[in-house]
């Protein structure tokens, strides 16, 4: 296991863990983040208003799911000069707020050529089902 | 299996976006929003000492630019129910307050795929940012899935 804060190329190594970390999304949070991001319709701010579209009740935006799991990459960076280059998100099942919600993930690859790590990365609800999944790439600077 | 579409949709911008002007009151806000606290993000005099040389909005604010008022519009539909089935970005450039980002859109790729639950036509759009200086700031591919 890495210390974060001197996280180089060299101390990564596969099986890594990033997280797991505990976050609670609630629905004013929510809310917040559809207002920053210019999001304001009902699917992601009011029950009734996301249950007309057919949905269980207000949703959590696809791009609020991947910028919390983007975090989960960035706070393992830390500091360290690494770079998160790319990543990609399967949205598989709504997030719903007002749950607990577990981040986490491991890496799975290194490349010597480019200097670079892999990971998956995914967020589980509190049933254990994982409800977006992803990959991740680190590149570290020398 | 293939799906029918016109060759020459691919890799045609179809859309560009004024440029939108980054501020640092936006990035705060939205560091707020995601419960973002990592001073190379938040804090503007300790990440002057950080690897980017200043404070830079968190990667994933390159998803939150709102594509042009058409956008839908150009974007090939199969069958009724169409969803974000999700993203892949390439981060290239860190996006700095006073930026000021422009869009262009294309789409990249259209494929079918069978699955469990029947066929599934993916249309692949990808968003091109770049900042004032002509730099790409990022690639944003929007996984769009159809059911026919």
């Amino acid at each position: 296991m890495s210390d974060a804060n001197n996280l180089t190329y060299e101390s990564v190594q596969i099986g890594d863990a990033l997280g797991p970390a505990e976050v609670y999304l609630s629905k004013d949070q929510v809310r917040a983040y559809a207002k920053a991001c210019g999001m304001w319709t009902p699917r992601f701010t009011d029950d009734e208003g996301a249950r007309k579209e057919g949905l269980p009740g207000m949703i959590t935006p696809g791009n609020m799911s991947l910028a919390i799991l983007s975090k989960l990459v960035t706070d393992w960076v830390a500091a360290s000069g690494a770079r998160i280059v790319r990543m990609g998100t399967t949205y598989r099942q709504p997030v719903m707020p007002d749950h607990t919600l577990t981040l986490q993930g491991f890496v799975t690859h290194k490349n010597e050529s480019d200097r670079t790590a892999e990971m998956d990365i995914w967020i589980e609800s509190d049933e254990g089902d994982r409800l977006v999944i992803g990959t991740a790439t680190v590149h570290f600077p020398r | 299996m293939t799906v029918d579409y016109d060759p020459a949709l691919i890799g045609r911008v179809f859309e560009t976006t004024e440029p939108v002007p980054v501020t640092g009151e936006q990035i705060a806000t939205f560091c707020a929003a995601i419960g973002e606290t990592n001073p190379l993000y938040t804090d503007a005099a300790a990440a002057q000492a950080g690897p980017f040389g200043g404070l830079v909005a968190p990667p994933s604010f390159a998803v939150t630019f709102r594509n042009g008022r058409h956008f839908f519009e150009h974007i090939p539909r199969y069958g009724k129910q169409g969803f974000d089935a999700g993203k892949d970005v390439e981060f290239v450039t860190p996006i700095r307050p006073g930026d000021a980002v422009t869009l262009n859109s294309h789409v990249k790729e259209i494929y079918e795929k069978t699955g469990r639950t029947g066929s599934m036509v993916f249309v692949i759009v990808r968003s091109t940012l770049t900042n004032q200086n002509g730099e790409v700031v990022a690639h944003v591919d929007h996984r769009f899935m159809n059911r026919p």
